[in-house]
């Protein structure tokens, strides 16, 4: 119908080749970890401690640096991004935090990696522990948060917040009843991205936060951690013929968890769309 | 009552968006080198009918088009018709004046070229004769290669009338041109529509009556999708025959 | 009268508050950059000079447990890898990115996309133990190597990375470019290719580039896949060219050495000095892309 000339009727076949390609190596990965990691996969394995060939910890440790990223990073993020919309959008300042923000954004994460190092493990004497890594990733994440959350406080009307102003209450109050719950679903899908990053990160917290082997979980922030990320490089890089039943469990479960989230943040987008009346 | 062949014509045309019946059985004859007037009021259906009779609304992917338009006696919607050489011979300017994003000379000659005329001396011939066809050469001959954007509304929407004329079309469909122009504009393209329609086949969409009644022979007045009445443009407006139609004119409604 | 001066002025004091700690929490990015720079080259900065900026950056000889600081294998590696997957990712993404946004309906597009940018977020330390597992066996058998991990595998593997960024800039780019534009070269009797080709693309052209741009800044800085299939040999291959053979990069050396490195050593120093190397190109390459991507005549998009 469009396209006229019979040598153009090919080109929607051609263009989608790759396309097709890149469908194809995604679903191959998926397939081969998936299935990989449900064959190999059992609760006795995850119930486990590494000491005893399961892979507990790195679950646990995981979990526990996500959330104390994240516990950072969010007030962090959604601040700032306030601060940028809706008391400084224009001019000098919002441009040099921007600035900073998108030069943030491209670093690669081993770089963060040897920041992190440097500055918070030796410089600030917190050693290779989940503090550290908490505060390298926090680093890391914080342009995805704040960009996100900009982006849906943004799409926040005006007027919500003039009306409440006009009723007498203050600015930030303002923000904080109607900017804030508006803008909810928005930030947290850029949250949930975030977790999502830092989820999946190994080189920022190589030689920053995490270790291979260690008796039982961190107690203290002060403590090394095991991960997902970090246990996997290390039982496939150093170990001349790699224990693959673990490392597929684990790679199920890491993917498992970073596809979830993706999901969820696609769902939470898309609801965030249907439900937005104005 | 008239014996000539039409130049376009419609048969049954009917025009769905979606459920949306917007085009309902209409039947026109459009006729060889007259301006052509369509008026009625906004909202109904003129720019989907002017669209229609270039296949433009196929690029709208909930459109249902039903019913024949004949180019010459040929209809235009059958499958294996060469649709590249019906948008040749039907050019369109449009309600806001869109030039391509590229200079003066290249928005001309992007017709031509496109059509495979590729020697430079022609392309510069129809370039120069098109700008002189639309009153635009002396105000531009100076800064061909300037972009299109640099000149005012008035005179982009002029050039994309140059643009149309430059694939030598039999027909020539206008969508509201003057809307998005001032009175001084306006008048420039309405000049020109008059002095066009001497050799080219015009169908101006328009919801200005005055301006239908200054620059066109024939008007069609469309209200809610169907031809309410069709004819001599002096008669229509000065006796119109259906009571709807006077209506429309005096201002009733519209 | 009096009182409600001293009211207002309260709440304006408190107003104010709100907004200094905002401005002070705001500037913590600020604040980050800035230490990572100065961290960076208060780390590195010693290895430009004990070991000098030329034989650093040039010499040919990686061997830091033998003192041997010549990084040039390393950047070379990179090099290698990061044009190897550009040369693959970019008609891939170019092309695809075309698909989405001309050849399919919204609707389709936006059910496929998804799939594309789950590639974005699958972690690296996934695809390095795709790429162990499956490509680098396959690679090995389909061109009779010793040992799948090479120049090649990593820059297959990086660029399945590298290649959702440019599909969904590029798309979105591509799908923004006005309408007006397509409806005006089409009423002229254009083909949908000629619009393309003459007045959709190179509208998005900047755009598009700005997409690649950013892609290399990605796959440049990219340490773990590439590091489990790259083979992690610190020499330039010897047909300069070849890329069946294995190489090591900027980021795979640090990721490697900086376990066992002894804190304060020139070889410490010295991959903090890589590390400089690395966050200027990045920087550099970001930097471009952004003011392309201001200079595009299309809407903003997000990256």
């Amino acid at each position: 119908m469009k396209y006229q000339s019979p040598k153009e009727r090919v080109l929607p076949y051609l263009f989608s080749v790759p396309a097709i390609i890149l469908i194809l190596a995604s679903i191959s990965i998926l397939l081969f970890v998936g299935t990989g990691g449900v064959l190999a996969i059992n609760w006795e394995m995850v119930s486990k401690s590494v000491l005893k060939g399961g892979i507990f910890e790195p679950i646990v440790g995981t979990l526990y640096l996500l959330s104390g990223t994240m516990a950072i990073s969010l007030p962090i993020g959604v601040l700032t991004a306030v601060y940028l919309v809706e008391y400084a959008p224009k001019g000098r300042t919002n441009r040099i935090i921007t600035q900073a923000m998108n030069n943030l954004a491209g670093v690669p994460s081993i770089v963060f990696g040897l920041f992190g190092y440097s500055f918070f493990c030796r410089f600030l004497g917190f050693g290779i522990s989940l503090l550290s890594g908490w505060l390298t990733l926090t680093c890391m994440v914080l342009p995805i948060v704040i960009r996100g959350s900009q982006e849906a406080i943004r799409m926040v009307p005006k007027t919500f917040r003039e009306a409440a102003e006009a009723l007498g209450a203050s600015k930030w109050r303002a923000i904080r009843d109607l900017v804030l719950t508006t803008a909810a679903p928005g930030i947290a899908t850029s949250t949930i991205l975030g977790i999502s990053r830092v989820a999946g990160e190994t080189a920022a917290i190589l030689f920053t936060s995490s270790v291979f082997l260690m008796r039982g979980l961190p107690s203290t922030p002060f403590d090394p951690v095991m991960v997902l990320t970090y246990h996997i490089y290390v039982l496939l890089v150093t170990s001349p013929s790699p224990v693959l039943d673990r490392v597929f469990a684990m790679a199920l479960i890491l993917l498992g968890l970073v596809v979830v989230l993706n999901i969820l943040a696609y769902v939470v987008r898309l609801y965030y769309r249907k439900r937005k009346r104005w | 009552m008239v014996t000539i062949n039409p130049k376009i014509e419609t048969k049954n045309l009917n025009v769905w968006y979606g459920d949306h019946h917007v085009i309902k059985d209409v039947n026109l004859k459009i006729f060889e080198k007259i301006v052509t007037a369509i008026i009625g009021p906004s909202g109904c259906g003129k720019s989907t009918f002017l669209m229609t009779l270039n296949r433009l609304l196929d690029l709208n992917s909930d459109v249902h088009v039903e019913g024949e338009v004949l180019l010459d006696g040929r209809n235009i919607y059958e499958p294996r018709l060469d649709l590249i050489e019906v948008r040749r011979r039907i050019g369109m300017v449009f309600q806001k004046p869109n030039p391509l994003p590229k200079s003066i000379y290249e928005n001309v000659a992007y017709g031509p070229r496109v059509h495979g005329i590729k020697d430079r001396k022609v392309l510069g011939g129809i370039v120069e004769t098109c700008l002189q066809d639309v009153v635009l050469w002396d105000e531009v001959y100076d800064r061909l290669k300037d972009s299109a954007f640099e000149l005012s509304i008035g005179q982009q929407q002029r050039l994309c009338m140059a643009r149309a004329l430059a694939v030598k079309p039999d027909v020539l469909l206008m969508d509201e041109p003057t809307s998005s122009l001032d009175p001084a504009a306006t008048a420039k393209i309405e000049r020109l529509v008059r002095v066009l329609g001497k050799d080219y086949t015009i169908i101006i969409v328009t919801h200005n009556m005055q301006q239908a009644a200054r620059v066109s022979d024939l008007t069609a007045f469309l209200y809610l999708g169907k031809i309410i009445e069709y004819g001599d443009t002096r008669s229509m407006f000065e006796k119109p025959r259906e009571k709807l139609t006077e209506n429309y004119i005096i201002g009733k409604f519209g | 009268m009096v009182k409600l001066t001293r009211n207002s002025f309260f709440s304006f004091k408190f107003k104010d508050r709100i907004e200094i700690t905002l401005l002070i929490v705001s500037f913590l990015s600020v604040l980050i950059l800035s230490l990572i720079t100065i961290f960076l080259f208060y780390e590195g900065a010693p290895a430009f000079m004990e070991i000098g900026t030329f034989n650093l950056l040039f010499g040919d000889n990686w061997a830091p447990f033998y003192g041997r600081y010549g990084a040039a294998p390393l950047i070379y590696g990179s090099i290698m890898i990061v044009v190897g997957s550009l040369v693959i990712s970019i008609p891939l993404g170019v092309i695809a990115a075309i698909f989405f946004a001309e050849f399919i309906p919204r609707w389709l597009g936006d059910l496929i996309k998804p799939f594309i940018e789950l590639l974005a977020a699958i972690p690296s330390i996934i695809f390095g133990f795709f790429g162990l597992a499956v490509l680098s066996p396959i690679i090995s058998d389909l061109f009779g190597l010793a040992l799948g991990k090479t120049a090649f595998t990593a820059s297959i593997v990086l660029s399945i990375m590298v290649v959702p960024t440019i599909v969904s800039i590029s798309s979105e780019v591509i799908s923004s470019v006005p309408n007006d534009y397509k409806r005006a070269s089409i009423a002229l009797g254009a083909t949908h290719w000629q619009t393309l080709k003459n007045v959709v693309l190179p509208t998005a052209k900047l755009g598009i580039v700005a997409s690649i741009l950013l892609a290399f800044g990605r796959a440049i800085g990219e340490t773990v896949a590439v590091l489990m299939v790259s083979g992690a040999v610190a020499k330039i291959p010897v047909p300069f060219w070849n890329y069946f053979k294995p190489v090591q990069t900027i980021t795979g050396s640090i990721a490697l050495d900086m376990g066992e490195v002894p804190f304060g050593s020139t070889h410490y120093h010295a991959l903090f000095g890589l590390g400089i190397v690395l966050f200027v190109i990045t920087f550099v390459f970001n930097t471009i892309s952004d003011y392309v991507m201001r200079k595009a005549p299309t809407a903003e998009v997000q990256i």
